[in-house]
């Protein structure tokens, strides 16, 4: 898992030092290819709603207790006219994505699950999810969910809500 | 018992009599006409600070409140759009807001802009047009900041690739853009040389010639692990410098003074038995009164991933001896966790702290006594400044 983490940082990282933004985008696109269409993450936010301590409603989309969440931050598009991996009407989802790594405890995998901002529209509001397992600062942005990843939408970068695509298993011992 | 006290009452009416009516009293003279206008600041104070109010829950609507840490109230607001970078000139006169608006509000063309607003009048006196690639991120002192000598402002550039713009606020321009592919934000230093923390935990610095260009680079060797415990990119200035505090609580000192960086050996808010177990956390972590030389960090337990958590206490050291002060904390102060810690300067100096409940406590920094709570000071408090 953490090796896996590791090795999509590196990739980005190199990507972003030896080529261009348009090559980086595409280079990711087809890293990720097969996965979420379009990855993409979360905006700036910090101190606010965290997952409840009690009893964690871990099976609830509409929860920041939802295991595939572990290191969202931002509105829960299902809360917001989407659902885990669809955009509200009328949203645009963002081409660019950082990756999380979670665990499943129904079937006790881990999962690579790509943060997708959905963008074009203002602040849902609704179901503000904090988490940030294994998250880093912005410096490191392929493993940060700071950054406004509609960034990269033109005109279309306002931030609306965050969706959270699994993309795969993550391979035992990796 | 009810019985008596009645008659006691009717007893009482009866001896006092019927209370006279009350002669008609001459009416008070008719209110003045009255003269709209402006509100004038009063002269800057050390106590002022500056809150920096993301808007979470309608991000276009960002804002900075002017707060008197002395009178408790607020003075005035700058607006600052969408998800702003925010920085005071080093004489703090001018706020600078980096921003980013859409033409229909929510939507329609994106335009990327650096404001200038004269801290007192509150008005925004110009602006300058960037390129659409604005760092639209969490709130830091490095998204924009200016030169030590105010002649340059540098803005963060993220699309994700990095680099930053060189501006004149003088004239209104943009002077260039410099490429610092893998280094991301502007740690300013000196009249013309720009820091960036690079993923690799290292600190490229670019040195500028008169006209804003690059006149020479160089890249340190790793100061911090970025794997094992990075530094939050939130740094604290310092005398020479910036302190930057990593997650696990060792505090990185960097003197920014000469053409290099040079690094002073780290050392630790936590002992060996605290380490895990209580940690740093929130957006602004750290604050240091240089003079005093205290360095205020909001703390908490907690395990990985609870680096954006706020503080249930607030440690303080001394930045000399490194030796822990004092702890202080917040919920017995009415106080929620604190994502967000400045201190005033001058020599009876304030400890201003923002809390997750968007509150601002203002406390004496020397004894940790609290001085004030402001109540619900925006929505979103997460960055101050002073």
């Amino acid at each position: 898992m953490r090796s896996l983490d590791r090795m999509f940082e590196q990739s980005s990282r190199l990507l972003a030092q030896r080529t261009s933004r348009r090559s980086l985008l595409g280079a990711l696109g087809q890293l990720l290819s097969g996965a979420a269409l379009l990855p993409l993450l979360p905006l700036a936010r910090g101190g606010r709603a965290a997952a409840a301590a009690a009893r964690p409603d871990v099976n609830n989309p509409q929860s920041c207790d939802y295991w595939r969440y572990c290191a969202i931050d931002g509105f829960l598009c299902a809360c917001c006219g989407g659902s885990t991996t669809s955009c509200p009407p009328g949203t645009v989802p963002s081409p660019i994505t950082w990756i999380g790594t979670c665990h499943n405890p129904a079937d006790d995998r881990h999962y690579m699950v790509s943060y997708n901002d959905c963008c074009g529209k203002t602040s849902c509001g609704h179901c503000d999810c904090n988490r940030n397992e294994r998250e880093k600062p912005t410096y490191r942005p392929s493993r940060n969910n700071d950054l406004n990843w509609c960034l990269a939408n033109g005109d279309d970068s306002n931030y609306h809500c965050s969706v959270s695509v699994i993309l795969g298993v993550v391979p035992p011992g990796s | 018992m009810r019985a008596s006290a009645i008659m006691f009452m009717a007893l009482l009416y009866l001896v006092a009599g019927v209370p006279a009516r009350a002669a008609p009293a001459s009416p008070p003279p008719p209110l003045q006409a009255e003269q709209l206008s402006v509100q004038k600041l009063p002269p800057a104070s050390a106590h002022w600070v500056y809150v920096f109010d993301e808007a979470f829950f309608n991000e276009i609507d960002a804002r900075i409140h002017l707060f008197d840490g002395d009178s408790y109230q607020r003075l005035g607001q700058i607006d600052a759009g969408f998800a702003p970078g925010v920085n005071l000139s080093p004489d703090g006169t001018t706020t600078v807001v980096a921003t980013t608006y859409f033409a229909r509000g929510s939507r329609g063309t994106r335009t990327d802009v650096v404001e200038f607003t004269d801290n007192r009048t509150l008005h925004v006196t110009h602006e300058i047009v960037l390129p659409a690639k604005r760092a639209e991120t969490i709130p830091s002192l490095f998204n924009v900041a200016y030169s030590a000598d105010g002649h340059f402002v540098y803005a963060a550039y993220i699309t994700p690739a990095a680099s930053f713009g060189v501006l004149d606020p003088e004239h209104g321009t943009v002077l260039g853009e410099i490429d610092t592919a893998g280094c991301q934000l502007v740690i300013p230093s000196g009249p013309n040389r720009v820091s960036s923390l690079c993923e690799s935990g290292r600190l490229l610095t670019v040195t500028l010639d008169a006209q804003g260009h690059e006149a020479g680079r160089a890249m340190s060797e790793p100061f911090f692990d970025t794997d094992r415990d990075p530094v939050f990119a939130q740094g604290i200035r310092s005398a020479n410098g910036y302190a930057f505090i990593s997650f696990l609580g060792e505090v990185h000192e960097v003197d920014l003074s000469g053409a290099q960086p040079r690094f002073a050996a780290p050392w630790s808010l936590v002992s060996p038995a605290e380490r895990g177990v209580w940690r740093p956390g929130g957006v602004q972590v750290g604050a240091l009164q240089r003079a005093l030389g205290r360095l205020y960090v909001p703390m908490h337990k907690g395990g990985e991933g609870s680096h954006k958590e706020g503080g249930t206490e607030i440690w303080v050291f001394d930045l000399g001896t490194h030796r822990r002060l004092a702890r202080w904390p917040v919920a017995p102060l009415g106080l929620a966790p604190l994502v967000a810690v400045q201190v005033s300067q001058d020599e009876a100096p304030v400890l201003f702290a923002a809390s997750t409940a968007a509150d601002v406590a203002v406390l004496d920094a020397r004894s940790g006594r609290l001085r004030h709570t402001e109540k619900h000071l925006g929505q979103t408090p997460w960055m101050l400044l002073n």
